[in-house]
């Protein structure tokens, strides 16, 4: 072993230590001038609520060139805001400036009244509504449907039971095949007694959720990241970004106890969709049903959704207009950084322009 | 109060003035026993502890608590952290024989309640003991790692060293977590903790119904309950929709009526 890899002078060391000081010192300064954080930066109407969701219509600059309008449905942990996190960052605002007519579905925060909601109440209920509700203000058919990591499977599902009212489906970080070798959360998911889980907790609150996606990663999550904070603290709207992040990341919803169980045990345990035996209600999904265009959307270094869980849709709908995009990023990065909001908007209306 | 408008900055500057020259001093290489020279790995340990005490305080300050609270090393939401030792091995050994005696009297099923939630809590306990020993050994592995690297041919930042660090420990953590025997103790630590408070909440229904206050699963039966009849009422409506339909259809078909428009009924319409 070699015993002395490192070369670190010490007085070198010293100094180092002696600027980090002096950021932290100056830091309360910075962080006493930044004030509420807020997130969603698009205008935006609510025009449907039902118990705590919230189907929103954002307003664009100007009128949108598509006729067909654009349902967004989130996924169930996290707010859906990652992807309008703030005006330089935001998905929505892209997609509404390439002329997209966009909408959203938010689930809001589940309490023990919603304790008993199943992913059959999810899909087959609220978003049937949203979509029937934005069906019936555009008088049309079918809309485009766009399904982020979770709320890809629940668009996956929809489209399969109703096919006639999606016209095209876009998928983001979404998972299919939960049991590929990289995929950390399913592979600790496996042995867990869902049941157990389930029948103690009720709802599964989201710090406990934080805590099993923290732990994915922990010293980059828990540790590194704050001690880089350190290099912004000067920067006043470095460190509104960093907080407006960190709000998002622990601002999260709990999850309603059956659709959780069904979830885990369905989905990360039993990999039903890969199979073709996952059931919503009494109805099986079968993903050959999905004949309308798919772009699938999914990121290189993503951690929490692999690529290799993302890649095996196309071989499993119906589809004979299937296209995979993959792009230079991570789960979140897909959505916020700069290279994001350049290339993943513009192909998604170039996508959609063309059908 | 004191008057002065900075008080509370001046002593947060003071006490990170403080924190981080005690730190500084850690590695100072005249500051080792009789000034000897403290050779640079222990420099590198002491530089990651250090940051491992920051990375702790920040996220105890993030997640609201007290600057003092990281000291007891935080609490998981999975629970407390117990301590892992070979008295307790012992001690658990003994109180699991002694919770195996059978149970007596009026208060028989209590006691039995209570010997089984004491034996979860030591299960659980013997669970987290098992998963610290994988994070140990993933940290070991890591700094193992971190000693094979080649030896830079300039002089290093500790920044740059603790990233480097960061990385193969992630690296060493990834492999272990993808493991078949993580998945198990992971798996494991989850359920215990799950019997545990399962055990706990029984006990408090059962102090609930003796003073007579609703208990979490009354409410939950009632809240199935409800969930299942707003299912119901909502697939009766769909069917009312339907039938009204089928009757404009039929009405238009013997021309005495126009059919209904094909659209979707009003958000309001469609709650269950």
């Amino acid at each position: 072993m070699n015993e002395n890899p490192f070369l670190i002078d010490p007085e070198r060391a010293r100094a180092e230590v002696e600027a980090f000081r002096r950021k932290l010192e100056a830091g309360l300064e910075t962080l006493k001038k930044v004030g509420p954080i807020e997130l969603g930066a698009t205008p935006r109407e609510a025009v449907y609520t039902e118990d705590k969701l919230t189907l929103w219509h954002f307003k664009g600059g100007k009128k949108p060139a598509s006729k067909t309008p654009l349902l967004i449905c989130y996924a169930l942990v996290n707010t859906p805001w990652m992807i309008d996190l703030q005006e330089d960052r935001s998905m929505v605002r892209n997609l509404l400036a390439q002329g997209e007519d966009v909408y959203l579905v938010d689930w809001g925060y589940p309490d023990g009244a919603d304790r008993w909601l199943t992913l059959e109440d999810y899909i087959d209920g609220y978003l049937d509504r949203c979509v029937d509700v934005v069906r019936e203000r555009h008088g049309i058919e079918s809309l485009n449907l766009l399904g982020i990591c979770q709320g890809g499977v629940f668009s996956l599902c929809y489209a399969a039971l109703h096919p006639e009212k999606v016209r095209n489906l876009v998928t983001m970080v979404t998972p299919v095949d939960f049991h590929t070798p990289d995929n950390m959360l399913s592979h600790w998911a496996r042995n867990v007694d869902i049941d157990l889980f389930v029948d103690t907790m009720g709802n599964v609150p989201a710090d406990v959720m934080n805590f099993a996606y923290l732990t994915l990663k922990p010293l980059r999550l828990n540790q590194q990241k704050y001690i880089g904070l350190v290099d912004i603290l000067d920067n006043p709207k470095e460190v509104e970004n960093f907080l407006r992040m960190e709000k998002w990341i622990f601002d999260s919803p709990d999850q309603a106890g059956e659709a959780f169980r069904e979830f885990a045990r369905d989905f990360f345990q039993k990999n039903l969709l890969m199979k073709g035996e996952a059931r919503i209600g009494n109805r099986v999904v079968d993903l050959r049903k999905i004949t309308q265009p798919v772009l699938n959307i999914y990121a290189e270094q993503d951690h929490l959704v692999p690529p290799a869980a993302s890649a095996p849709l196309g071989g499993l709908v119906g589809s004979k207009d299937y296209t995979a995009l993959a792009f230079k990023g991570g789960h979140i990065g897909i959505y916020v950084s700069g290279r994001a909001q350049k290339q993943v908007p513009p192909a998604i209306h170039a996508w959609l322009a063309d059908r | 109060m004191s008057d002065k408008p900075h008080d509370f900055i001046d002593q947060y500057q003071a006490w990170v003035r403080q924190g981080l020259e005690a730190w500084s001093r850690q590695f100072d290489p005249k500051a080792g026993p009789e000034g000897a020279t403290v050779p640079p790995p222990d420099i590198a340990a002491r530089l990651f502890a250090g940051l491992g005490g920051y990375g702790e305080w920040m996220r105890s300050m993030a997640g609201g608590e007290g600057p003092g609270a990281a000291l007891d090393g935080g609490l998981p939401p999975f629970g407390h952290v117990p301590g892992g030792s070979a008295e307790f091995d012992a001690w658990a050994r003994a109180a699991k024989d002694m919770l195996s005696l059978p149970a007596f009297g009026l208060t028989r099923e209590q006691q039995e309640e209570q010997q089984a939630l004491l034996k979860a809590w030591i299960e659980y306990m013997e669970h987290y003991q098992r998963y610290r020993t994988l994070l140990q050994g993933v940290h070991e592995r890591a700094n193992a790692a971190l000693r094979e690297q080649a030896p830079p041919t300039d002089a290093e930042s500790m920044r740059s060293v603790y990233d480097r660090w960061v990385n193969l420990a992630e690296e060493s953590y990834a492999e272990a977590a993808l493991s078949e025997e993580f998945r198990e103790v992971y798996a494991s630590l989850v359920n215990a903790q799950m019997r545990v408070k399962l055990l706990q909440q029984r006990q408090v229904e059962r102090m609930a119904v003796q003073a007579g206050m609703p208990t979490r699963k009354e409410v939950d039966s009632l809240g199935e309950r409800l969930q299942a009849a707003r299912r119901e009422l909502a697939h009766m409506r769909g069917l009312a929709a339907e039938v009204e339909s089928l009757k404009a259809e039929v009405a238009a078909l013997r021309g005495t009526k126009k059919p209904a428009a094909k659209r979707a009924t009003k958000p309001k319409d469609r709650r269950p």
